[in-house]
This record gives structure tokens, C-alpha cells and sequence, in this order.
């Protein structure tokens, strides 16, 4: 069977409940190998999902669906040295996934 | 981590959202659960994740009280994680134990507490038999905040 998480769906629901997502320029911190990505990005205008992690970020582009591909971004990269290459106010959500720790 | 809230700040429009997710600092119940009845195995006491989380609450309160950010909404809801079998459940904490180990200063690593899991769950999986499942519930903390 192997590991299942929140097969639910109950992540996703309540982000979606707490943010409206159509149309917006998302980054998301933290993104692993794109869980909880999935569960907002058909509605966002673009994505940009971060992760330190190397080998996560390689799971994330292996199971990025083909109708996503022209609005989703997979980058392997600290947020400090992300942040410190980003122009301000360009982002309408930034979604942290337990990486504010 | 007060830092990267201010550098959110920065990168969000003025109409922009931050959301936060992240599990709340409280022992997660590992359950067996078969026919719609739950019993109660143990309790996950994950302070190794705890001192994080606080931290993580405590740079939230510190910005919004600085008037950085408005928390505009919050809400928690249960996510749980499903495990094949005990092996599994025991290798996949492990992992977690060694990577909050390696990442975080403040981390706590008590194997012994997650070994101290593994036999009662695992009479309870062989007692219970086909069809019953290994999970842990772990409560999550969601907020909406607005830059101001």
C-alpha cells in the first residue's frame, strides 16, 4: 500500500476555503514533492513552488501534469537566496507549507 | 523566521494573501482504524516538531503585532497520514526524526518514544487483522493573513 497522506483530501479543502486562488500569482515555500500544490494550482494564473530538497523538487517535476506545465515552476532552492533574487510585490499568495520552521 | 516573514512581506502585492500551514505543537494520536470504529494505539509526542511550531507561532504574533501583516482568518483541520504496515510507520518517523535532527537546532530526537509506539500498534494491527488501517492524525493550523 505504501504511505498514504490525507488521501481526505482535507489539506486541500481547507486551502481552498481560506484563500481564493483563480487568477492569482502563487509562490509556495516548502512545496516537497508538490502535495499540496496539486490541490490549487488548475485555478492559479501561475505557480512557483520552492524547496530546498533536490531530490523532492525532482518527484514534484516527475508527477506535474501536462496541463499544468505552462503555469507551474519547480525550483530547487532555499527561499533566502530566492528572496534575495526577487523584486518586490510581484507574488498575490504566498503559501507557507510547515516551512515557516 | 521573523526575518523570511518580512521578506514575504515584501515580495506580496498590497492586495496579497499570505497563508500559513502548519501542524499545531500537540501529541498526534496513532489509530487503528477498521470498519468505521478508531481505537487508539498511542500518542505521537512530537516535540522534536513542537519547538518549531511554537517558534513558527511566536514569529506570527511578533509580525502581526508589529503591524507587518492582519490576520484576517484561521482555522485547523486534521490530516492523516496512512501507513502499509508498522515497519513502515517506524521507517517513515525515523526519517522524520533524523531530517528535523539535522535541520533544526532546537530538535529533540526521542527514539526511544516513537519505539515505545511500535509493539502496541502492532498487536493492535495483528489482533484486528485484514482491513484495518495504520494511521496518525496530526491537527493543522491554517491562517490567512493581509500585508498592511
Amino acid at each position: 500500500m505504501g504511505i498514504v497522506v490525507d488521501p481526505e483530501g482535507n489539506e486541500a479543502r481547507a486551502l481552498l476555503d481560506m484563500a481564493e486562488f483563480g487568477g492569482q500569482h502563487v509562490l509556495e515555500v516548502g512545496c516537497g514533492d508538490g502535495r499540496v500544490t496539486w490541490g490549487y494550482a488548475d485555478r492559479a494564473a501561475r505557480v512557483t513552488a520552492i524547496e530546498p530538497s533536490a531530490k523532492q523538487i525532482a518527484l514534484a517535476r516527475e508527477r506535474l501534469p501536462v496541463q499544468l506545465q505552462d503555469r507551474l515552476e519547480f525550483r530547487a532552492i532555499a527561499f533566502e537566496e530566492f528572496a534575495a533574487t526577487s523584486p518586490p510585490s510581484v507574488f498575490d499568495i504566498v503559501l507557507l507549507s510547515s516551512s515557516l520552521c | 523566521m521573523v526575518h523570511a516573514l518580512e521578506e514575504i512581506h515584501r515580495l506580496l502585492t498590497s492586495a496579497g494573501r499570505l497563508i500559513d500551514i502548519h501542524p499545531v505543537a500537540q501529541a498526534s494520536p496513532v489509530e487503528i482504524h477498521q470498519g468505521g470504529i478508531t481505537h487508539l494505539a498511542g500518542l505521537l509526542d512530537v516535540r522534536q516538531w513542537c519547538v518549531d511550531y511554537q517558534e513558527a507561532d511566536k514569529a506570527l504574533t511578533e509580525v502581526v503585532q508589529r503591524g507587518l501583516f492582519a490576520v484576517e482568518g484561521k482555522g485547523l483541520f486534521d490530516s492523516l497520514t496512512y501507513y502499509g504496515s508498522v515497519p513502515e510507520m517506524r521507517t517513515s518517523l525515523h526519517e522524520s526524526l533524523d531530517k528535523f535532527a539535522r535541520d533544526a537546532e532546537s530538535a529533540v530526537v526521542d527514539l526511544p518514544q516513537v519505539e515505545a509506539l511500535m509493539g502496541p500498534a502492532q498487536a493492535m494491527m495483528d489482533a484486528a487483522g485484514s482491513g484495518a488501517e495504520l494511521r496518525i492524525r496530526e491537527r493543522i493550523h491554517i491562517a490567512r493573513l493581509r500585508p498592511t
